[in-house]
């Protein structure tokens, strides 16, 4: 458990830590929190020649409103977004969501940036950032540009960012009127990341039909992704129980599970559609303003 | 033990947890020593290789390195890994501190490099090039005894360790008149014992003394120095063990380990001290594992429910090499494979085997957890066979009171027991009847609950020296210093136990003083008189008995002391509120610390009484203790998932006497935390390849708090006559009784998916593969 | 761990064919592929750095092709060692004609040791198809060069 060697770098400024993350590129690894690159460098399946720490910045740990949406500084701690007032308000999903993630101590340390840079295939943000369409803020030393989030997941531990781009903000929509969501989730039971984690967003138009609906699923294949066959089959249609079951069964389409030794490919599919449909009705029932 | 008491059995709260809660407490790891080095040591990654050449050259180069040294550079100057268990026609399996030519399982120490920081000396093993043969790796216990396989050891002719049997009564007779027999193949499986402290070794060698010091994170001290002493070839009065504070051992402790032997080497061949600390992977690959053991039962039994004879074949799986007492420890589960029935006839065929594993070797309850589990699944299976309440057939085959002490077919003597009573008393707390109609609801619902129940027994206090390798006796000595002041020196080797605190209490009672005015040292052999260490529920049985009857001999030489002083009879006189009296006179007194100052001044001592105030005792006990009880437990499982809810857990446990009930509720909460991780969650999985693929915390589940709902204990009293306290050891009560309860419980819940039986762990998927087959089949 | 995949790739079974078995463009294919010198007939050393994100390491081993039928089918074994484990793999190409481009299947079976194994299962099976596409997307990519 001890690192090979490495410099480590702790920049004062953002722009200092773009120019240092283009000056030395595949050599260089940004640590935040650190509760997902520490693991590997102590274990030392990775040995990045510098470790740039970020997690000094100031102004990068925030939650504020901006222009009719919510901004989330990419340094913000899960335990402060599980805590944010302002979330628990206008966008429950990721507090929901951040305090389902591993323990205590890494809620404390843990940030939201660094575990959607990371994309761990089985990490909880990823889903319910899915679920509510949030633009993901990537800094360069060229500017800033703002990626769509059904573009940010590539691949294993792989996303849209390209080298010399930081991770500086998320940015949400408040919830809307009639709208519920929910985030449910089956933990490994060693490490408590997701075996299957669903995020759903579920908006009622008149007569309790489905207006909008997004199906947010992690830890089922490589990378997290948007359920969209479960969403067409609930758009239009009355919400129910049944209709929620049937739609989950869509839930694992097109997707080629992951199999380890906690849950085999084939559990997983079976368990992306239970948790999908625990999901959508407590989502429902949020949307009809119960608990 | 007296009758009423100021502090026996009084809860009283641990003297050890003040320093623990702050931090104050000093660990293997928090010892720091001028010119300090460091070890680290490259661990193979093949499971069965040859290993062809290394070439330390690198690493003997880099910054920072004092020594770099390979399995070939300690032939002949440490010895081999002490194995104490000998079992007859046993094959030998000698363990090297570094692998010489072979190595036999991924993780075992190839080369050590010591430098001058840990870093410098970890970054060095990373410069060691190592060429290897692999060979094919033996992991599956079946298949290495088969013929074909490949074979760990090119003089053994198969991967059979031994062979052991043993049969009391008319088996075959009883198989005979069996209206029944009823069969069952069960798996327990290896776990990993994840101490939170992992092992630890600092080493310090002075030359012009002679004297080597180890510090070791180890559950027995002595016997650790007589190891250490015979590989390092030294007198014995040249080694010193110190324990410094524990983190935990649950067994992977009470052994000897390659780098407690290399670390005081490496000490004496460099001059200066030396650390080394196992990281938590190298805790998970080369610290013993618990458990492994297939066992395939046969049940013979009258309509009724009598149990008339037990055929147990057994296979264990012995990993690599043997550790301290890695043979020994499968036949503890034949020993115990009565349970607390009369089986009167009972053949047990044990086979050891060896594979590209870790060893396995004692983890809490250490054989006992097997045979447990075996039994009490086999009374349920019965229970199940003739559709009966498992409360009625455990009832039928209860040895009856009058016939205690009661010998089994194995060729033990229970000492002690009411099986009844604890039964009757965890029904009642759990409202079995009122479960059982809830359960009935429940399925009506289409909910899935389980009832489990356990009624164990244990062999503890281990334990006469007739059965034990190196003696199962302890020593205490007291001393009670000229200020008053108690130093009791126990042979045993608490971390964990609490026994600061509960021999502290045993001490102010017998000599009516406070129980802060009571020291309890132990871990260090150049102090304490030698002993040998905590393990086996002993420590209070066996170890509280030896302090017992030393401060009894003082208690006799303090009141001959104070009866002369005073001109009372001795045998008359009371202890208590720091003062002896006597009963006819109860103004005159003489206070506690006047009596001890006459001893050391010893100006007017009885004609013939030696001066000063301390006695050694050595405790032998004629036999082992058996404590019992009654465990109920309460699971409902979810349909879509197959995740298994503990929903209530009620212990019903039988220690004899208790010194300290906060510290005996303390080692039945623990135990039964334990037995639900192998019940539920834990499980040390190698691959074909023999790779230990829960290599860390984050695929290797461990339970925690939130896994379990508040655990509801009480205790029958059943003294043991084994011992003057009659108390019984309760350290692994949990893990042998709970865990059956749990199993139970949740074969209980899916019975009505057709599943007589499901092996641990009862991970989710493999309890939804079960329903979802079950509910197909009823289709 | 079993392995086993097919893709289309835009060229005769010839063509491929030849590409796979030419260790200058195969080394330029290979993930992370520093070295490949030849070590024998169908034989190569090979210097390998890959890994996914954060995760990568050095490897050193040996590249082998057996059971050579061209141009339809082909062993092809790999074996690496370096700090963070081992892995060894073999598996059978077959490349079948379909419309005047190859559909190459293969199955194999890879083992990995050390490190990674101990405490990456939950990647490694994921990790390891991501490899596997990694080098068929780039086969693909320089047969559409031609």
């Amino acid at each position: 458990m001890i690192p090979a060697p490495f410099e480590y770098v702790a920049p004062k400024t953002l722009d200092e830590a773009l120019r240092l993350v283009d000056r030395h590129g595949d050599e260089a690894k940004i640590i935040a929190g650190g509760h997902s690159l520490l693991p590997l460098i102590k274990l030392r399946l990775a040995q990045p020649r510098y470790v740039i720490d970020i997690g000094r910045l100031h102004g990068m740990s925030y939650i504020r409103e901006e222009g009719g949406q919510i901004a989330i500084g990419a340094l913000t701690t899960h335990a402060d977004v599980e805590r944010s007032p302002l979330l628990r308000s206008k966008c429950p999903l990721l507090c929901e969501t951040a305090a389902s993630i591993g323990d205590v101590q890494v809620r404390n340390r843990g940030t939201i940036g660094g575990s959607l840079a990371h994309a761990d295939p089985a990490a909880d943000y990823p889903a319910a950032v899915l679920a509510l369409d949030a633009g993901i803020v990537a800094a360069s030393t060229s500017g800033t540009r703002t990626i769509a989030v059904t573009e940010f997941f590539v691949d294993m531990l792989t996303t849209a960012l390209r080298p010399g781009e930081i991770l500086s903000q998320i940015r949400v929509a408040p919830l809307t009127e009639r709208t519920g969501t929910a985030y449910e989730k089956m933990h490994q039971p060693a490490s408590g990341f997701a075996i299957v984690g669903a995020a759903a967003r579920l908006k009622l138009g008149p007569g309790g039909k489905i207006e909008e609906a997004a199906v947010g699923i992690t830890g089922l294949g490589p990378n997290a992704y948007r359920a969209s066959g479960v969403e067409s089959a609930l758009l239009g249609k009355k919400a129910s129980e049944k209709l929620f079951s049937e739609a989950a069964n869509f839930a694992s389409q097109g997707i080629d599970p992951l199999s380890d030794l906690h849950a085999s490919a084939e559990y997983r599919r079976e368990m992306a559609a239970v948790y999908v449909g625990r999901a959508l009705g407590r989502a429902y029932a949020r949307a009809q303003g119960k608990p | 033990m007296p009758a009423a008491t100021r502090y026996l059995g009084k809860a009283m709260k641990r003297k050890e947890d003040p320093r623990l809660i702050q931090g104050l407490a000093h660990y293997v790891d928090d010892l720091v020593l001028p010119h300090l080095q460091y070890a680290a040591i490259l661990r193979s990654p093949y499971a069965h290789a040859k290993i062809r050449s290394i070439d330390v050259s690198k690493a003997q180069a880099a910054p920072g390195v004092s020594l770099v040294l390979t399995g070939a550079d300690l032939r002949d100057r440490i010895g081999m890994v002490p194995c104490a268990a000998q079992i007859p026609d046993m094959k030998s399996a000698p363990r090297p501190v570094l692998a010489l030519d072979r190595v036999r399982f991924a993780g075992e120490g190839v080369a050590v490099v010591v430098a001058t920081s840990r870093y410098a000396a970890r970054d060095a093993v990373d410069l060691i090039e190592v060429d290897y043969d692999p060979l094919t790796p033996v992991v599956d216990p079946e298949k290495a005894i088969q013929k074909g396989s490949p074979v760990l050891y090119d003089d053994h002719k198969d991967n059979i360790a031994y062979r052991w049997e043993l049969e009391g009564g008319d088996v075959k007779a009883a198989f005979k008149n069996a209206d029944k027999v009823v069969k069952q193949r069960l798996l327990n499986q290896r776990l990993i014992p994840v101490a939170m402290e992992t092992r630890g070794v600092v080493a310090e060698y002075k030359p012009g003394e002679r004297q080597l010091t180890v510090w070791s994170s180890t559950q027995i001290p002595h016997l650790l120095r007589t190891q250490i002493a015979a590989m390092l070839d030294l007198p014995e009065y040249s080694v010193r063990v110190i324990t410094p504070e524990v983190g935990g051992g649950f067994g992977s402790k009470l052994n000897v380990y390659a780098e407690e032997a290399l670390t005081g080497y490496l000490a004496m061949r460099l001059g200066v001290p030396v650390k080394w600390i196992e990281s938590r992977r190298e805790n998970f690959q080369t610290t013993i594992h618990g458990r492994d053991q297939i066992d395939d039962i046969e049940v013979a039994i009258k309509k009724d429910g009598t149990i008339l004879g037990l055929r147990v074949r057994a296979i264990a799986d012995l990993g690599a090499y043997y550790q301290l007492l890695t043979p020994l420890i499968p036949t503890l589960t034949g020993l115990m494979a009565s349970g607390c029935y009369k089986i009167p006839a009972i053949r047990v065929e044990l086979t050891g085997v060896l594979t590209n594993k870790m060893s396995t070797d004692a983890y809490r309850g250490a054989g006992r957890p097997e045979a447990t589990y075996l039994v009490e699944r086999a009374l349920d299976l019965v229970a199940a066979e003739l559709k009966k309440d498992p409360v009625e057939v455990r009832r039928k085959n209860f040895p009856k009171l009058a016939e205690f002490p009661y010998a089994t077919p194995t060729g033990v003597i229970y000492d002690s027991a009411n099986y009844p009573r604890s039964l009757d008393l965890a029904l009642k707390l759990s409202g079995y009847a009122k479960l059982r109609r809830e359960q009935a609801k429940a399925r009506k619902q289409g909910r899935v609950m389980g009832v489990g129940i356990s009624t164990y027994v244990e062999i503890c206090a281990m334990g006469p020296s007739s059965a034990m390798p190196a003696g199962g006796w302890e020593s205490a000595t007291v001393r009670i210093e000229p200020s008053g002041m108690v130093n009791l020196m126990t042979g045993a080797s608490p971390h964990g136990q609490g026994q600061e605190t509960s021999f502290a209490q045993l001490g102010a009672e017998i000599l009516g003083i406070e129980p802060g005015d009571v020291n309890v040292i132990h871990g260090d052999t150049a102090i304490v008189p030698y002993g040998i260490g905590t393990f086996g529920s002993r420590g209070t049985a066996v170890g509280g008995t030896a302090a017992y009857m030393a401060l009894m001999k003082l208690r006799t030489k303090l009141a001959t002391l104070a009866g002369f002083l005073m001109e009372e009879d001795p045998s008359k006189l009371v202890f208590d509120k720091m003062k002896i009296f006597s009963k006819a006179h109860p103004k005159k007194s003489i206070g506690f610390g006047e009596v001890v100052a006459a001893a050391y001044t010893a100006k007017t001592l009885p004609p013939g009484m030696e001066p000063g105030m301390d006695a050694t005792s050595f405790f032998e006990p004629s036999n082992f203790t058996f404590p019992f009880g009654a465990h109920v437990c309460v699971v409902e499982i979810d349909k879509e998932t197959g995740d298994v809810r503990l929903l209530k857990y009620i212990a019903v446990d039988d220690c004899g006497n208790v010194l300290n009930p906060l510290l005996v509720d303390g080692q039945v909460h623990g135990g039964i935390v334990q037995s639900f991780g192998q019940a539920m969650l834990e499980e040390a999985v190698y691959d074909e390849q023999g790779q230990l693929i829960t290599g860390e915390l984050t695929d290797y589940a461990i339970p925690r708090a939130a896994d379990l709902p508040w655990l509801e204990t009480d205790r029958t009293v059943t003294p043991s006559p084994v011992n003057p306290m009659g108390v019984k050891g309760v350290g692994e009560a949990g893990t042998i009784g709970a865990t059956p309860a749990l199993a139970n419980a949740v074969a209980d819940a899916l019975a009505p998916f057709g599943v007589r039986h499901v092996d641990m762990p009862f991970k989710r998927e493999r309890i939804w593969k079960l329903m979802q087959k079950g509910t197909r089949r009823a289709k | 761990m079993k392995l086993s995949g097919q893709y289309i790739l835009p060229a005769s079974p010839e063509k491929v064919w030849e590409l796979l078995t030419d260790p200058v463009r195969l080394a330029k294919l290979l993930p992370g592929c520093e070295r490949l010198d030849p070590d024998g007939p169908d034989r190569f050393k090979a210097a390998v750095k890959f890994g996914i994100a954060a995760i990568s390491g050095k490897y050193a081993g040996t590249v082998e092709f057996a059971e050579k039928d061209p141009p339809k089918s082909m062993r092809m074994k790999i074996s690496g060692k370096g700090i963070p484990g081992f892995v060894n793999g073999s598996g059978l190409i077959e490349l079948a004609e379909k419309n005047g481009q190859t559909e190459l299947r293969y199955t194999g079976e890879a083992q990995v040791g050390g490190m990674i194994a101990s405490v990456g299962q939950r990647m490694i099976e994921g990790a390891s198809k991501k490899i596997v596409d990694q080098f068929f997307a780039g086969a693909a990519e320089e047969l559409k060069k031609q």
